[in-house]
């Protein structure tokens, strides 16, 4: 590397100098070429002068250099989808505490600084820290929350609008190529009490030397000589940055001498705030993993989960006991050391007026308050971050996402993520209590604007590894069928939901010249069944026959049509799903089907801003009709029957009874994969269960994908599915041959959502005259119902 | 039977006090931002997308709107707004996009959803498909009342 080619320079210089003096020394003891000597030194001397000149000239060059050119190293920082609070919006009092607890909001009277709050029965006095967004963003003010069953009732804040967000969360940074973090924080940022407790202990004579303290210099010697050893640096602030800077970290002499005249170099060139506050953002103040944390401002996050800005005395004290030695005075693993160090600083800052003695005997009986290590948000979520790093990679290159502190507003609910967590983790430990056969995947989306809530890519959702959720890639069984009917639905003088299909034996010759006799997972064979019963009870030989009448290559047509870019050979197998697919790739075919037809790209990311907040980038919502809204109510409604009556009903155990959701169980040969994809009116999610190495995992869809569907669904705030019907379909009765129109209450007949080129002209001539378009009359009558 | 009862006697009381109670399928009345989103949070931040958009702000305009649906998932006008600022963007396909959205969520009411059907006319002409712009303007031009066409 560059710096270690510039050492040698100095070293030079030092070791250049010795020998001359010995040279001396050996001239003396000769006597007779004195006259020679004294000239060979004088040559010596204005050889080393302009060396030393041209050391100088070129150490000057290099500090300025790398001074003014220095990159922070600033790793794009992800953040979670901020928190919107607005009259209505479904949030229970515990999840509004949880996510204030996450965001490390302290419980203090009043609310009186940003990032704390108050509470009083169900409202809440929350003082929030502004931020800034590609909407401007929102100041920090102390808004006033009421909930109440399990909503927001009222809120009112400094603007009059009763709306507000809390800051976006910040859930991990991307740092590719190296390894080091850090938060900038600007000087005018910084508490001045923390400056003042650095300069107080680490080097007093700041604003008076000029780069090199020659008392701090003579107090190290007398230690070092006291030691036999180099146990003290002496070093100024500005020698400690030079070192930080452009050195390397070993104690050398040869480091020594080069420091000394960078020091004084660097202080000829900047003001005492630049370098102070190189200083600050450039500290090394402990390791997380590979992680370097660098500089106060991510030194706050990591220890305390707090900005730089919020801490108090004692925590900034404890950051700046740090200094002595990162390791020796972690605060995690020697607390006592680090307290005791702390105590010092505290009490120096005291001596130094910088505290007053009451704060000085308050803080000192504080605790450390460090966060434990396991809690914070930062990096909890490894596989949505996964996500975001690949959307980001198409469009940034790899230094600008580690160096330029980018801000990624990503679209991740918290919320939803750890209720996705904890239901697929829960429920596979129940199936599988030794935890190392069975693991899973779980997304999580918002289907009308795309925006991907929560993604787990394992049982443990907190490992790094395989993600299951983007790259685990498994046939997708059953979870085509909606596809196949759609694909007929789509015909609607052909085929209605009332279609008779025959769930009979089939053998289906293959161009490999053998045969596909596909079995019912029952291994039994229902007869003649409308073309809804097949989905709902996800029956194999009905599907399969319907889906070679219409022709395998017609439904993977209608896959493409719902966005799906891959290749997919139109072999009859595809009809029972032996497509692979991953979650995520599912959550993208079945965003289309929650949305009533309107496909819209699955995002991550919202928008990209700069270091200082202003917006660089949007990713905005896209959308485009590819299912028209006929066909696309009508699936919605028969994948609501496999949750009323179908293969999920035992959903409904779970969920709040009136709410209205759709989906579709999907189970791969010999038990392999367990598949739920399903949705409500505002989320769209899928869950995968089985086992990595692809072996049978014993479970089916019902059993080892819907529960963990449920569960979470049910954590989730849900709307309903629109039950209207959208110009074209009517609710029509049929009889049970599916052939004829029938009447409420004739016998078998049964009602069906039915597109106007479907409805047959025959009647079986019970009770049509049931059969009344709504309007007033009927709009009327319901009232009295 | 008994909820029959006090639905009639909660209507009695809505008509005696002057209140009017319309059915659904009231045609006249024209489609505002207010008719969609009159008492919802949402209206704050439509007014505010639509203060970023008049400074050529389309970046905080889009946020403030997508922020919007959230809170209200089925307004039409909501998505009107957001084809209307896609296709000012020159993003034709996503404004053909939410011009059918907000045709799929539109009240019923001719004269709006005519208005819809320019804007699909509109965005498909920006993306340089001209029959579709020609079929979507005659679906437009069938729903203006003939008075007005």
């Amino acid at each position: 590397m560059a710096k270690n080619a510039k050492k040698p320079a100095s070293a030079r210089k030092g070791s250049a100098r010795r020998p001359a003096k010995s040279g001396n020394k050996r001239n003396t003891r000769s006597g007779a070429r004195r006259w020679f000597s004294w000239r060979f030194i004088a040559k010596v001397s204005v050889v080393l002068l302009v060396l030393a000149a041209a050391g100088l000239a070129y150490l000057d060059a290099y500090v300025r250099d790398r001074f003014d050119s220095h990159v922070w190293q600033l790793p794009a920082r992800v953040y979670a989808r901020p928190v919107e609070l607005y009259p209505g919006r479904v949030l229970a009092r515990n999840d509004m505490l949880k996510m204030l607890e996450l965001m490390r909001y302290r419980r203090a009277g009043g609310a009186p600084t940003p990032g704390s709050y108050t509470t009083d029965g169900n409202t809440l006095v929350i003082h929030t820290r502004g931020f800034r967004d590609s909407d401007g963003g929102e100041p920090a003010q102390r808004i006033r929350v009421t909930l109440g069953g399990g909503q927001v009732r009222a809120l009112s804040s400094n603007d009059g609008d009763s709306l507000a967000r809390l800051e976006p969360l910040q859930i991990g940074s991307i740092h590719p190529g190296h390894t080091e973090d850090r938060v900038f924080v600007p000087l005018d940022r910084v508490p001045p009490l923390l400056v003042q407790m650095l300069l107080a202990t680490e080097d007093r004579d700041f604003y008076e030397h000029h780069g090199v303290s020659p008392r701090g210099l003579a107090r190290a010697m007398v230690a070092n000589v006291k030691a036999g050893a180099l146990v003290q640096g002496g070093s100024t602030l500005t020698q400690q940055l030079v070192k930080n800077f452009w050195l390397t970290q070993d104690r050398t002499l040869a480091r020594k001498l080069v420091e000394m005249p960078m020091a004084v170099l660097l202080e000829l060139h900047y003001s005492k705030e630049q370098i102070l506050e190189a200083y600050l953002n450039e500290v090394y103040l402990g390791q997380d993993g590979k992680r370097a944390i660098h500089g106060m401002g991510l030194g706050a996050q990591f220890y305390f989960g707090r900005p730089l800005e919020e801490l108090e005395p004692h925590q900034l004290a404890t950051l700046v006991a740090l200094l002595k030695g990162p390791s020796y005075y972690d605060p995690r693993r020697n607390p006592e050391r680090s307290l005791a160090r702390r105590n010092t600083v505290l009490k120096v800052a005291l001596e130094e007026g910088a505290l007053s003695d009451q704060e000085y005997r308050r803080f000192r009986e504080r605790d450390l308050e460090v966060v434990p290590r396991g809690a914070s948000p930062l990096y909890a979520f490894p596989a949505f971050i996964d996500l975001v790093r690949r959307q980001l990679a198409r469009d940034y290159p790899a230094d600008v996402l580690g160096e330029e502190g980018l801000r990624i507003h990503s679209t991740l609910d918290v919320l939803a993520q750890l209720a996705s967590e904890k239901a697929l983790s829960e429920h596979l430990n129940s199936l599988d209590a030794s935890g190392d056969a069975l693991n899973g995947a779980v997304v999580v989306v918002a289907p009308a604007q795309g925006d991907v809530l929560a993604l787990v890519g394992s049982r443990e959702s907190r490992a790094q590894g395989f993600n299951r959720a983007l790259d685990a890639t498994r046939p997708m069984g059953s979870l085509v069928k909606p596809v196949v009917m759609l694909t007929a639905l789509q015909q609607p003088k052909r085929y209605s939901l009332a279609t008779p299909v025959a769930d009979e034996p089939i053998t289906v010759p293959l161009t490999t010249g053998k045969k596909w006799t596909p079995q019912n997972f029952d291994g039994e064979s229902k007869g003649p069944i409308p073309l809804v019963d097949a989905l709902a009870y996800s029956r194999n030989q009905a599907t399969v026959r319907l889906g070679m009448e219409l022709g395998p290559d017609a439904v993977v047509r209608t896959l493409s049509q719902l966005g799906v870019k891959k290749t997919i050979p139109a072999y009859p197998s595809i009809l029972l799903g032996s497509i692979g697919m991953t979650p995520f790739e599912v959550a993208m075919l079945y965003q289309p089907l929650a949305t009533g037809g309107f496909a819209t790209p699955l995002r991550s990311i919202t928008d990209v801003l700069d270091k200082e907040g202003e917006p660089l980038a949007r990713y905005p919502v896209d959308t485009e009709e590819v299912i028209d809204s006929g066909p696309a109510y009508l699936i919605q409604w028969g994948m609501q029957q496999v949750i009323e009556k179908g293969t999920a009903r035992s959903a409904r155990s779970v969920l709040p009874p009136d709410l209205k959701v759709a989906g579709k169980t999907g189970t791969s040969d010999e038990y392999r994969d367990a598949w739920f994809a399903g949705f409500s009116g505002n989320h769209l999610s899928v869950v995968w269960v089985g086992r990595d190495n692809n072996e049978n995992a014993r479970v089916t869809g019902s059993s080892g994908a819907l529960p963990v569907w449920s569960r979470l669904m049910a954590g989730l705030p849900q709307t309903s599915l629109s039950q209207v019907p959208p110009p074209g379909v009517e609710k029509v009765w049929m009889d049970p041959s599916g052939e004829k129109t029938s009447g409420k209450g004739c016998s078998g007949a049964r009602e069906y959502p039915m597109l106007e080129a479907s409805i047959p002209d025959q009647s079986d001539g019970c009770g049509s005259a049931t059969q009344v378009k709504e309007g007033v009359v009927e709009w009327f009558k319901g009232w009295f119902d | 039977m008994v909820q029959g009862l006090v639905r009639l006697t909660l209507l009695a009381v809505l008509v005696l006090s002057g209140c009017a109670v319309t059915p659904p399928a009231e045609k006249t009345e024209p489609v505002t931002a207010d008719t969609e989103l009159r008492g919802s949070p949402a209206m704050a931040l439509l007014s505010r997308a639509e203060q970023a958009r008049a400074q050529g702000q389309t970046g905080a305009a889009s946020r403030y709107l997508e922020r919007a649906l959230t809170m209200a998932p089925n307004s039409s006008w909501l998505y009107r707004e957001l084809a209307l600022l896609r296709l000012e963007e020159g993003d034709g396909h996503a404004a053909e996009g939410f011009a059918q959205r907000a045709l799929r969520l539109a009240p019923d009411n001719d004269d709006y959803r005519a208005e819809l059907w320019e804007l699909v006319a509109a965005a498909r002409a920006e993306q340089g498909d001209r029959s579709g712009a020609d079929e979507a303007r005659a679906r437009a031009q069938a729903l203006r009342k003939p008075d007005r066409a």
